[in-house]
């Protein structure tokens, strides 16, 4: 199947990450790469410019801004040209979906289809066909996985972003190592340590955010909450808000609470997780018991 | 007749366009362009100075990393009395260094190669990247854009477990090395002083140097023959060398940056005068014995930047090892600095990949009030006169039609995404 891969205003994250990807070189002879902006390719840009056939997967990349020009041709005319002839469209990453961290650097910018949550429709014509991956970056699996199932024609689930549900309908907070602290509403946290929920005080938005960084671990090893660092929400259309290492609060409560979790039921289920006193989380998980 | 060519180049981590004037069939002058802008330092302001954290790796998808560590650093200068664990340093130099070796081999495999017609299996650029961001995974979590170095330490705790796989890749990564880029002992490597010696073995970085001596390109991409390393650690030694002229003390009051017309990209310059940063300026600093050899011979020439960016992988490698085991995991990893000051400055210098990597952040009332980057590719890429032109610009002037240009330009490892931050 053959790729394009055309950036926009981008940090090429997306196009690095994918290199990461395990079976990275198994799942290239599906594929060819009319242009990507690292991989050798069967195009030069120019020649992407002049105008090539065969486009079968149009890839977007980075944050879209009006006037945005990349040698010669405006990147709108670019991609619309492609578009029209690609069978699928997907937009790689946070920037192309929702406009991400770039579009708060100037006017005119924005995702594909979004501008946050909101669906700006200027490519409306092309909504139903585009797939959109977000992500800080995006995840290689999910990536190179939608791609192949694209390829394979398997029927793939989507949520209303139009976002992959195989790859998106988990939270972040599914497979945090951390999780018991959540459950038992443990809420003191430092830094530099295996225990302790980022929920509380650190901003974690890992119940609330879309994705699979832990059931799918980053570079197949890890991943930031397990590492202690709360989850950015770089999947979602809000990305990045601000003060992202402090929870906000109303009324001492976190004010953003578990995906569907209605603010009663979360506080009476932390009212009874809090009285059940878990010794065994109060204490240090490394604690040596021989001595 | 001057005859005015524009040319787009491709596979910088971005573009750039650059303005070739020949006169007859020279190069008489050439300006780079670099024509988007993305405006992180303007996103920055008026946030809370830890978003900082977040937001700075999303500066460039190789070379993030780099980026936390300059804002850690910045953001630590601003408390007035920070302490850091050693366990917290150590580690920090760590994911760092893996970070460079990361670049590295991506540079020489899928940049210098091919520009040489040469090929390499795709595995020699995938196995050792994939391993380094493991590497990086396995202390910091996620490898590109984490944010686990905070001020006072690391996010997380590490246990031998984490140690363990750290040191069966970079085992791994030493074999991969030898039997890639170049059989050849890593500590005998180091002290080598002889091209002819590096020439014999086997290995790509051999044949990619013997490609340039015999195409008589060794001389190309000469420029001022000035170097500048701002960052210092147990690796690499801050300071400039005019030639083989060193001199140690640098101060950052005589840096100056400046608007380029007609790019998106700032000129900086150290009193007034342009500098190359990277590996070669590291190895000259260094007194590196293969690299000051090289550059004996043919000057600040493409065949000395490539050399010198291929041996810091050894370097490295020497380094990342020591470094690891001089971790002391009784330490804590992280100190609680306290609040954030309310009203303060800070700066924080890296050596990245491509050279030394600058961030200076003001903060008043608590938030973010300026946040300036200066990137490596900023002092290489960056258009100066006539009379004095940049580094790139001065050793792409005098090619001549038939001249490997996008090597040269290309060895300088230009970075787009950063230059246009």
């Amino acid at each position: 199947m053959r790729l394009l891969w055309l950036s926009a205003l981008a940090c090429n994250g997306n196009a690095h990450a994918l290199l990461n990807y395990p079976r990275f070189e198994e799942w290239q002879e599906d594929f060819e790469w009319l242009y990507h902006p690292l991989l050798p390719s069967t195009h030069t840009l120019a020649e992407v410019e002049e105008g090539i056939d065969g486009v079968e997967i149009l890839l977007v990349d980075g944050t879209l801004e009006e006037g945005l020009v990349k040698n010669r041709l405006a990147y709108k005319q670019l991609f619309e040209r492609y578009a029209v002839e690609a069978k699928y469209i997907v937009t790689v990453g946070t920037c192309a979906t929702f406009g991400g961290i770039f579009a708060q650097g100037g006017e005119g910018r924005s995702g594909l289809h979004f501008s946050g949550e909101r669906r700006h429709g200027f490519f409306d014509g092309f909504w139903e066909k585009t797939l959109s991956l977000p992500g800080c970056p995006v995840q290689p699996e999910v990536l190179a996985g939608t791609l192949s199932l694209l390829r394979s024609e398997e029927p793939l689930p989507l949520d209303t972003l139009h976002r992959p549900k195989y790859f998106y309908a988990h939270t972040v907070h599914d497979g945090c190592t951390r999780n018991e602290y959540f459950e038992y509403k443990i809420d003191e946290h430092r830094f530099g340590a295996l225990e302790g929920c980022m929920f509380y005080e650190h901003g974690c938005q890992g119940t609330f955010t879309h994705g699979s960084c832990n059931k799918i671990l980053w570079n197949g090893v890890h991943s930031k909450t397990r590492a202690g660092t709360p989850c950015m929400g770089c999947t979602e259309p809000d990305f990045p808000r601000e003060g992202l290492w402090h929870t906000s609060k109303r009324m001492g409560i976190p004010a953003r609470l578990p995906l569907g979790v209605p603010r009663r039921a979360y506080l009476s289920l932390a009212g009874i997780a809090k009285a059940f006193h878990i010794e065994r989380l109060e204490r240090p998980m490394m604690e040596d018991k021989r001595g | 007749m001057a005859e005015v060519r524009l040319e787009l180049i491709e596979k910088i981590e971005g573009e750039a366009q650059v303005r070739y004037v020949y006169e007859k069939e020279q190069v008489d002058f050439a300006e780079i362009l670099f024509l988007t802008g993305r405006g992180i330092e303007k996103i920055l302001e008026g946030r809370d100075p830890w978003d900082a954290l977040t937001i700075t790796p999303r500066v460039c998808g190789i070379c993030g990393h780099a980026h936390l560590i300059a804002t850690v650093r910045a953001l630590e200068e601003c408390y007035a009395d920070l302490k850091l664990s050693r366990k917290a340093r150590t580690v920090r130099e760590l994911t760092l260094a893996f970070e460079l070796l990361q670049n590295h081999f991506k540079w020489f495999y899928l940049t210098i190669l091919p520009l040489l017609d040469l090929e390499a299996p795709m595995r020699r650029v995938l196995e050792p990247s994939r391993i380094l961001g493991e590497m990086i995974a396995l202390l910091a979590g996620q490898y590109p854009h984490n944010s686990y170095a905070i001020p006072g330490g690391i996010t997380g705790e590490i246990t031998p477990v984490d140690l363990l796989g750290v040191r069966q890749r970079h085992r791994h990564l030493q074999k991969l090395f030898r039997r890639g880029v170049i059989d050849v002992d890593l500590e005998l490597f180091v002290h080598c002083d002889r091209i002819e010696e590096m020439l014999k073995r086997a290995g790509d970085l051999p044949q990619a140097m013997q490609r340039i001596l015999d195409r008589g390109w060794e001389r190309l991409g000469r420029s001022h023959d000035r170097f500048i390393v701002f960052g210092q650690n147990d690796l690499f030694a801050a300071g400039k060398s005019i030639g083989t002229r060193l001199q140690k003390h640098l101060d950052l009051r005589y840096l100056r940056e400046s608007a380029i017309e007609g790019s998106r990209a700032r000129r900086v310059l150290y009193r007034g005068k342009s500098y190359e940063t990277g590996p070669l300026a590291r190895a000259m600093l260094l007194k590196t014995p293969l690299i000051r050899e090289a550059h004996r011979r043919y000057g600040d020439s493409l065949f000395s930047r490539i050399l010198a960016r291929v041996c810091e992988i050894p370097r490295l490698l020497r380094y990342t090892e020591a470094l690891i085991a001089r971790i002391d995991l009784s330490e804590p990893a992280w100190i609680d600095p306290g609040p954030f000051p309310e009203n303060a400055e800070g700066t924080g210098i890296v050596e990245a990949a491509r050279g030394s990597l600058i961030h200076r952040l003001r903060v008043k009332e608590g938030k973010i009030a300026s946040y300036r980057i200066v990137t490596p590719t900023q002092w290489n890429l960056g258009n100066g006169s006539r009379e004095n032109p940049g580094i790139a610009q001065s050793a792409l002037i005098g090619l001549h039609r038939e001249d490997p240009a996008e090597l040269v330009f290309k060895s300088f490892d230009v970075c787009s995404v950063c230059t246009t931050k």
